[in-house]
Formats: C-alpha cells, sequence, structure tokens
C-alpha cells in the first residue's frame, strides 16, 4: 500500500522531508493498519494542501489527534495533527477560548484557570483534545456533547475551507450559526464514530467561570499525591441512596436547585479506583466501601463564587440529601481523599484508572440524553453483567453503572462498561455478546439506539438518518476520500 | 399552478383563493415587495402537510409556510415569486405534552405564546422567551427563527431552548430530529417514559440547526419540543440607570458570567417608554424624560429551597460588583419600576403591539456581536440615522446578551408613521445603509432578512455553497419559499 515516489514526493512539498513518513518500522507505532505514509501538518493551509492533493489521487485520509481511539482502512493517509497544538484566544470578555485540534483539555483548562476560567473537559480525560465533542464529569455546568462549539474552521474532504458562522463574515469566533441555517447542523454530532468528514482546523469553545485558586495545592510524591488544603469555598462528598430512584430524585433536585458545580454518577468501584493506587488496592477498597454504602450514589462538588453562595449550597444540600434519605460516604469526608478526589474529578485524570487499570481493556455503552430513562435502561445491563461478574470474567464492580446531569440536570449521560482480560478469548467473547444484547434491547424497547449497531435496521427506526447523512457525505466528499470520518478524538 | 390540482391533494375546505385572502399575505410592514400568492392553504394535521409537499414537488409550486398570525415584520412569509401557496399552520393549536419533572413541552406551530404560558405555568414551569413577542407571535415560530431569549443564563446553546422538532423537508419526506428521531413513534417513546428533550442527533448531524434560521426554506414544521425553566418561588427583579452604557455591559457581564440572574437585558430610554407608554404624547414623551440613556434590568431568583437565602446571598455578591464599578441597583427607574418590567417581560405584549405604539410602524435591524464593539456600533448608527434625516433619540435600542454571554444582539427599532411617506421612505434607506456600514464594524446578521440578505450572505462564498449543497439534498426542486435566505 505504499505510496509511489511522485505522489510521496507530492505530500513531501507540502510538509516537507522531516513531517512525512512511511517507515514501515515507525508507522505501526500509531496503529495496526498498513497506512499510505503519516503526514504531520503545521496549519490550516497544509491540511487543506493535502486534502486537495488526496482528491488529486483519490486517496483515502484520516486526521487524528490525540489518538484515544480509531479503526483504519489500509491504505489510508494519517494526518496526525500534533503539530498543530496552538491556543489561538482565550476571549475572556465574551467567554470563549480559540484552540487548535492538538490542544489538549489540561493544557487549556491550566491557562484558563489562571485567568478564574475553565471549560468543559471531555471524560475521556484531560489529555484529549481540548475541541472533541462529547461528555465529561462537569457536564453540570459546563454543557456537554455538540453544545460548546462556537465558529468552527474546516477543511471540507473536497479541500475548501469553511468558516462557520460570524468567522465566515466578520472573521471573529463568537458564533457559529448563520447566516441562515447553521452550518454547525452538519459540523458537530455526537461522539465518534459518527463524526464529520474533512478536517477541523480550528475551534471556538465557550468558557465558563472558575471559582477556585489558579492552580491546585498539590503534594505528595507519584502515585499518592494529596491537597495541602480544601480550597475554600469548595466541598466534594459521595452520598448513597437507598434507591435508584431516590439517587435520582435527588439528583433533579440538585439540577432545579442550581447548587452543583460537578455531579458525577460514580458507582462505588469508580471511587475505589480513583482513591486507590493499584488493582489490589482497588479490590480490597471496593469490597469495603461496598459496605458502607447502602445503594446507588453520587459524587458531587460543591462551589461557591463567595462564602454565602457557598454556605447557602451547603444548606439546600444537606436538605436534598436528608429528603432523598441519602448518607454521605465516611472515606470521602476524609480531607486527603477528599482533596485528591476534588482535584482529579475537575483536572479530569480519573478515566484511566477506572477503564483500563483493572483488566487491561473495557468495552462500554455510553448513552447521552435523558437521564432517567437511560437509567431505566442501564439497571438491566448491570443486572446482566452479574453473570460474567460470577464466572470471572469481568471485573467485579457490582454491576454498577454511572452517569451524571447535563445543564444543571436539563440532559444527562448514562454510560456502563465491563472491565476485562483483552487477552482471554472466552472474555472478550462474553462482553461483546453483553454489549450486543443490551444495544439491542435499548432499541427493541424504545429506550434509545446505538448508531455503531446495523445501519439499515436503526437508520429505519430513527426517521432513516443514515440516508440523509450518506447524501451529505457524497455531496461533501464527491470523491470519497474522507469516507471513514474526521474523527478527532 | 392548477387550483383543482391542489383540491385533489388535500381537502378543499382547507384552500381558499379568495383575493381578500390573498392580499392578506401579499405583503407585510418590511420593505419587501407585494407579491399575491396564488392561493391559501390551512392544513390541520400533519398529513396535510405531507400531502401539500408532495403536491408542489408534483407540480413545481412553491410554498411559503406561516405560523404566526399578522402583523409580519422581516418579510420571510411574503412570497418572493408568483404562484405561491401560503401554507399557513397557525390553526394548529395542539399543545402536546408538559411535562414537570423532565422540564419540556411540546405544541404545534400554530400555538402563541399567550396559549403556551399559562399551560406550563400550571405545573411549575416556565418559557425562556423572547423579549415582549406580539401577542400573534408563534411560539415555533420564534424557536425557529433563533430569537434571542431574556435568561441568558439558560441559554446554553445558540438553537436553545428548541429541544426537537418533526419537519417534512422540501422532498415530503418526514423527519424528527434529536431525541424524537426514535427508535418508535411519539406514542411508543412516551410509552417507556421517552420524552423529546434532546436536541443532538441522531447520528452525525443535527439537523435541528439547519431548520433554524432558514425561514422554511427547507421544510414545514409540524411540532417542536422546548425546554422549560422552573417558575421560580421568589423573584427579585432590580435595575440600574446610566449615560454610560460600557458600566453596564461589564455589570451584565458579571451577572451572566457568575449565573446570579435570570432575565438580564438593556434598553434605551425610547424602548422602555415605548413599552409602558400607553398612549403617545404626551405619556410617551414624558415617561421618556424621567428615564435614563439606558436601563440594565435583571432579575434574582430563589426556588424550592430556601428561596430567600438564595436571592439574598446573590444580591451580596451583586451589590459587591455593582460598587467595583460604580453602580447603584435600585427597584425604579424614572417612573418604571422593575417589578413592572418584570412583570412585562414574563408575557408576551400587550395590544396593541409596543413596537408599533410609538408611531404605527417599526423597522428592526440587529445582529451579533462582540461586547466591545458595541459602544463603535451605537455610535455609528446614531450618525447614520442623524445623516438619513432620522432623529436618533427616536430609535429604541435593545441589547441583549446570549449564550450565556458570548455574544450580544444588538437591534435597533425604527418606529416611523407608515403613512408618512417620506418617513417611511427614510427608515427604509436608513435600514439598507445601516446593515452595510455595521457590517464593516463587526456587526454579524446571522439572521438576514429582507432586501440586504444579499448583502449580508454574500460576504461568505463558501458557507453559501455548502448552504446550497444541502439545500439541493433536503428541498432538490426548491418548492420550500423560494428567494428567501441564499436560496
Amino acid at each position: 500500500m505504499a505510496l509511489s515516489k511522485d505522489i510521496y514526493s507530492a505530500f513531501e512539498d507540502v510538509v516537507g522531508p522531516e513531517y512525512i513518513c512511511n517507515d514501515p518500522v515507525i508507522m505501526p507505532s500509531y496503529h495496526g493498519t498498513e497506512f499510505a505514509a503519516i503526514v504531520l501538518p503545521k496549519d490550516t493551509a497544509e491540511v487543506q494542501a493535502i486534502v486537495k492533493l488526496c482528491n488529486k489521487y483519490k486517496l483515502p485520509f484520516r486526521p487524528v489527534c490525540t489518538g484515544w481511539t480509531g479503526k483504519f482502512s489500509k491504505g489510508t493517509l494519517y494526518l496526525d495533527l500534533r503539530r498543530m497544538n496552538r491556543i489561538i484566544e482565550i476571549n475572556e470578555t465574551n467567554m470563549y477560548a480559540v484552540v487548535e485540534p492538538y490542544v489538549i483539555s489540561a493544557q487549556l483548562q491550566a491557562e484558563l484557570m489562571k485567568r478564574g476560567l475553565h471549560l468543559n473537559v471531555k471524560g475521556a480525560g484531560s489529555n484529549c483534545s481540548a475541541m472533541l465533542r462529547g461528555h465529561g464529569h462537569l457536564d453540570q455546568t459546563t454543557s456537554g456533547d455538540d453544545r460548546n462549539h462556537l465558529a468552527i474552521e474546516w477543511v471540507t474532504p473536497a479541500g475548501d475551507i469553511v468558516r462557520s458562522g460570524s468567522l465566515g463574515s466578520s472573521d471573529e469566533w463568537f458564533c457559529g450559526d448563520g447566516p441562515g441555517p447553521s452550518l454547525r447542523s452538519i459540523l458537530t454530532s455526537a461522539v465518534p464514530p459518527g463524526v464529520t468528514p474533512g478536517v477541523f482546523t480550528k475551534a471556538a469553545l465557550k468558557i465558563y467561570h472558575w471559582p477556585g485558586p489558579s492552580r491546585f495545592p498539590v503534594e505528595g510524591i507519584s502515585p499518592k499525591y494529596y491537597l495541602s488544603e480544601i480550597p475554600p469555598n469548595f466541598m466534594a462528598r459521595y452520598f448513597s441512596f437507598p434507591s435508584v430512584e431516590k439517587m435520582w430524585e435527588a439528583e433533579i433536585k440538585i439540577g432545579e436547585s442550581e447548587i452543583a458545580f460537578e455531579l458525577m454518577g460514580f458507582n462505588v468501584a469508580m471511587v475505589a479506583a480513583n482513591i486507590t493506587t493499584s488493582n489490589e488496592e482497588e479490590e480490597q477498597t471496593f469490597q469495603r466501601l461496598s459496605k458502607e454504602v447502602q445503594g446507588p450514589g453520587f459524587f458531587i462538588i460543591l462551589a461557591g463564587n463567595s462564602a454565602a453562595d457557598f454556605a447557602y449550597k451547603k444548606r439546600v444540600l444537606e436538605q436534598i440529601i436528608g429528603e432523598a434519605g441519602g448518607r454521605s460516604l465516611a472515606s470521602v469526608e476524609d480531607p486527603r481523599t477528599e482533596g485528591i478526589l476534588l482535584c482529579q474529578c475537575i483536572r479530569i485524570s480519573a478515566s484511566i484508572r477506572e477503564t483500563f487499570r483493572p483488566g487491561g481493556a473495557f468495552s462500554s455503552i455510553p448513552v447521552m440524553g435523558q437521564r432517567d430513562l437511560t437509567i431505566q435502561w442501564a439497571i438491566g445491563a448491570g443486572q446482566a453483567k452479574e453473570p460474567l461478574i460470577e464466572k470471572g470474567l469481568i471485573v467485579d464492580d457490582g454491576g454498577a453503572f454511572f452517569g451524571w446531569g447535563v445543564e444543571q440536570g436539563h440532559l444527562g449521560k448514562t454510560e456502563i462498561f465491563c472491565k476485562y482480560d483483552p487477552q482471554n478469548p472466552e472474555a472478550k467473547k462474553a462482553v461483546e455478546d453483553w454489549h450486543n444484547a443490551q444495544s439491542a434491547r435499548a432499541f427493541q424497547e424504545r429506550y434509545f439506539a446505538l448508531l455503531a449497531g446495523p445501519n439499515e435496521e436503526i437508520g429505519r427506526g430513527l426517521s432513516n438518518y443514515h440516508l440523509w447523512w450518506n447524501k451529505i457525505q457524497q455531496a461533501l466528499d464527491p470523491n470519497g476520500v474522507s469516507a471513514g470520518a474526521g474523527a478527532l478524538v | 399552478m392548477e387550483q383543482g390540482a391542489l383540491a385533489a391533494a388535500i381537502s378543499p375546505d382547507l384552500i381558499t383563493v379568495h383575493p381578500a385572502e390573498r392580499d392578506r399575505y401579499s405583503q407585510d410592514m418590511s420593505f419587501v415587495n407585494p407579491v399575491r400568492p396564488a392561493s391559501v392553504v390551512r392544513p390541520k394535521t400533519a398529513a396535510d402537510i405531507q400531502r401539500i409537499v408532495k403536491f408542489a414537488n408534483q407540480t413545481g409550486t412553491p410554498l411559503v409556510p406561516v405560523s404566526s398570525g399578522p402583523p409580519h415584520f422581516r418579510g420571510d412569509t411574503v412570497p418572493s415569486v408568483g404562484g405561491a401557496v401560503i401554507v399557513d399552520v397557525s390553526g394548529m393549536k395542539k399543545i402536546l405534552l408538559v411535562d414537570r419533572k423532565r422540564r419540556v413541552a411540546m405544541c404545534e406551530p400554530g400555538v402563541t405564546f399567550a396559549e403556551l404560558i399559562p399551560e406550563v405555568e400550571k405545573v411549575g414551569l416556565r418559557l425562556n422567551m423572547p423579549l415582549l413577542p406580539r401577542s400573534s407571535k408563534s411560539v415555533v415560530g420564534s424557536l425557529l427563527e433563533r430569537e434571542p431569549v431574556i435568561m441568558p443564563k439558560y441559554q446554553w446553546d445558540i438553537s436553545d431552548p428548541l429541544a426537537c422538532a418533526e419537519i417534512f423537508f422540501g422532498t415530503g419526506d418526514e423527519f424528527r430530529t434529536g431525541q424524537a428521531a426514535g427508535p418508535g413513534s411519539i406514542a411508543e417513546q412516551w410509552a417507556v417514559g421517552a420524552v423529546q428533550k434532546a436536541p443532538y442527533g441522531p447520528g452525525t448531524a443535527s439537523l435541528h440547526r439547519l431548520i433554524q434560521g432558514a425561514q422554511g426554506t427547507m421544510g414545514i414544521v409540524t411540532w417542536v419540543s422546548m425546554r422549560c425553566e422552573i417558575l421560580p418561588s421568589l423573584e427579585e427583579p432590580f435595575v440600574i440607570g446610566s449615560s454610560q452604557l460600557d458600566a453596564l455591559l461589564q455589570m451584565a457581564y458579571w451577572l451572566i458570567r457568575l449565573r446570579s440572574v435570570n432575565e438580564c437585558f438593556i434598553l434605551n430610554n425610547t424602548n422602555l417608554a415605548a413599552i409602558f407608554a400607553k398612549e403617545r404624547p404626551p405619556r410617551f414623551q414624558s415617561l421618556k424624560a424621567s428615564l435614563p440613556t439606558w436601563t440594565l434590568f435583571y432579575a434574582v431568583a430563589g426556588y424550592e429551597y430556601l428561596p430567600e437565602e438564595r436571592v439574598s446571598s446573590h444580591m451580596k455578591d451583586i451589590t459587591e460588583i455593582a460598587q467595583r464599578l460604580g453602580l447603584e441597583a435600585e427597584k425604579a427607574v424614572g417612573e418604571v419600576s422593575a417589578h413592572e418590567i418584570l412583570k412585562a417581560v414574563q408575557r408576551p405584549s400587550s395590544n396593541p403591539y409596543w413596537k408599533l405604539r410609538p408611531s404605527g410602524a417599526c423597522q428592526d435591524t440587529f445582529y451579533l456581536t462582540l461586547r466591545e464593539k458595541l459602544a463603535v456600533q451605537i455610535d455609528a448608527m446614531n450618525v447614520l440615522a442623524e445623516k438619513a434625516g432620522y432623529p436618533a433619540s427616536q430609535m429604541g435600542v435593545y441589547i441583549q446578551p446570549v449564550v450565556q454571554g458570548t455574544s450580544y444582539h444588538c437591534e435597533y427599532n425604527l418606529f416611523y408613521d407608515p403613512q408618512n411617506r417620506r418617513e417611511l421612505n427614510r427608515v427604509k434607506e436608513l435600514s439598507t445603509l445601516a446593515v452595510r456600514e455595521l457590517m464593516a464594524k463587526g456587526a454579524f446578521f446571522s439572521r438576514p432578512y429582507g432586501e440586504s440578505k444579499g448583502m449580508i450572505l454574500n460576504r461568505d462564498a463558501a458557507t453559501l455553497s455548502t448552504l446550497s449543497k444541502l439545500k439541493k439534498i433536503f428541498d432538490p426542486n426548491n418548492v420550500m419559499n423560494p428567494g428567501k435566505v441564499c436560496f
């Protein structure tokens, strides 16, 4: 699948010899696919030139930035966007930041916190692209999905540069919609694999007020970190409830009262993962915490803009928790544990421990939308995990799911996953079967549809969206060079 | 167009060709050229609408959807071409769902704010509304037009508060956006406890964004769902008057950034007087004379839990900000109390519509912009007005922070006497000149209406080209409101 010398040379003309590679030893370090070549453009102009060449030579391409996931067809030109890592602008007056694709959330958040601001960091982690669309622990007060994007600079699959909204008309980033119908209708989506073809080269993101310190007072030595003090007007707690219904009732009241800075519906297995530093310690902690909790629960962070605001929020929280029969988990009240959870769950460094550490792999069903509805479904999906736990095929997490309210409970996210050993074929098969069965049940029982499934059946059940999307793709990508879509994970 | 053919497609009872009826739709209060439609149809159901759109495709008949009652102001409901059929859906008035727990309501396109507000209030909800819409304004129409809303704190995305929609595209195909898409029919979704709340998807596209701002050029909407907010149990409204707009803008910025307030907007003295003076003159002039040049209005609210404590802690924080900016919050400006403003803006305008009260007609020029550009743009508009012979002091100005303060809707309301030809021509000329001049100063006309649309859209060829590709997919025969936006 190697490129001919002439074609390779054409791409080399764009990025220079240092930023293109077809070395069969180096390329597999990206992914286990036989790529045509790897190119590393430095800016929008180079991306455009590369995409134009791809059209000329009918060569499929895929842009990738922080690269957490991705499946690639053989012979794909891999656009590694790591050189496009500039924060273009932080506009405090109008509450947005403009970034290139390889700016990671940790980098942008650190800059924002110096200015009393922050952003929505996706649950995949702060090491992922800041412009990634998706959901995260902070959704309660920083929204999620495709709703934080303003203007976007986009190199279309045909190699045209489209600058949406105010960017195209007045060279400013504050609005991504219009004139007239919004191109955000096709430039944004739920999480991959369903993503827009082409390459997003810059995006403006909404930013939010941060009432905390410019940096956390972290002390200790890896992996045993702690905060020297809890920042003023901050508090983190974990509450468990007698039932899922009571938990949701509390969650809704908290959303309506607008008191939570973060509400993360951790299950106790995830708490255990976050406050421990090894699998052995995690397992022991999980067993201990499982005895302390009375049922499902959530982790909550309160943050006051002032002492009075903080005091008010604490009082409301106490009342809501009391009414729902909630109980605070004593372990999290320990300032050392509280502090590090507070830090991890705002800087969003928790995911890797929760997902990869115990088994080496995980298979997840994330669902965005209506929180109570997806909880209903997730209860069944959790019960379906139990036989796998009993057989030792997946890590014991009590069959739990997790999730959180988005935009003060208006929307929500629920997710459930199985952690397993990918080297164990029986475990792998059992997890695949569980995934397929629970996805099918969600569709058949009218809860929601996972779009990674069989497209025809699901498409027909969802207003034939797939047929419309195919037409859009064909119109935008006449040469079919971006068929794998432009994942920016 | 063959009238008989349309009558064969849908019930003849729904069609009218009476000249007086057609004349009603041939012009509005904007300056677009009058064009008389061939007929008017008033569908009652989604099936009627689908039949009409299919008929239009078979016969190449232009369709112009209309959801609000008169008067219309923007030219988008006046046909741009001859032979058009007006599809007036204002008679589709069902309120389909109000769900307190999920904070969502759903209604057909003929439902007005005055009709929906009491229904959502019954269960303790409220709408995030535009500023004092006219009493005949359709809720669906307002949402599809991306009208700014007065509680920027709750506008997370510019598409808010729209949640989901059902539409018949120009092809005649039915489509439901967001969570409403499926699986299952709406009835099946309700049966399992699903409401139509999540706006994104299905799949990669979020097509509610395509039909918003489209002025009916992509299809006809048969219902929408919208997010609602909790009705506060306690509200404390305030006003801050000043001749210094910048100080008020800074104040508004912090109120929104800290999420301390619900309603939050700025009006100049002409607009505030226009809203509250029921007679003109002398009441309008005396009221206006009592008002400061600019008034920032905001309301602090408490909900179910400890409302007094919430309001008091917010007020304490707000007082500190005001003091830092050298401002003072009060309960009234001139002869208008903050409480009166709060009560007024939580309802549609009383009749006659506030924009018609000062002079009988009004032309609006509005755009989105950055906070720091507002002062220069308003100065430029004042100079332009004076040059055109329109006294700048008579011009209404409304500034609405939008999408949680990421930009600002700025609206100039040019009140004029429609019987006075000279005045009318002056306003017409001024509104065209204003678009050109304000664009040069960074104004972004995200909702291009009327004669200036070409000037606005031609600045962004790449967006135009992409929109044209989309239009060809969803309305390949260009039957949906041809001549509007860029189609």
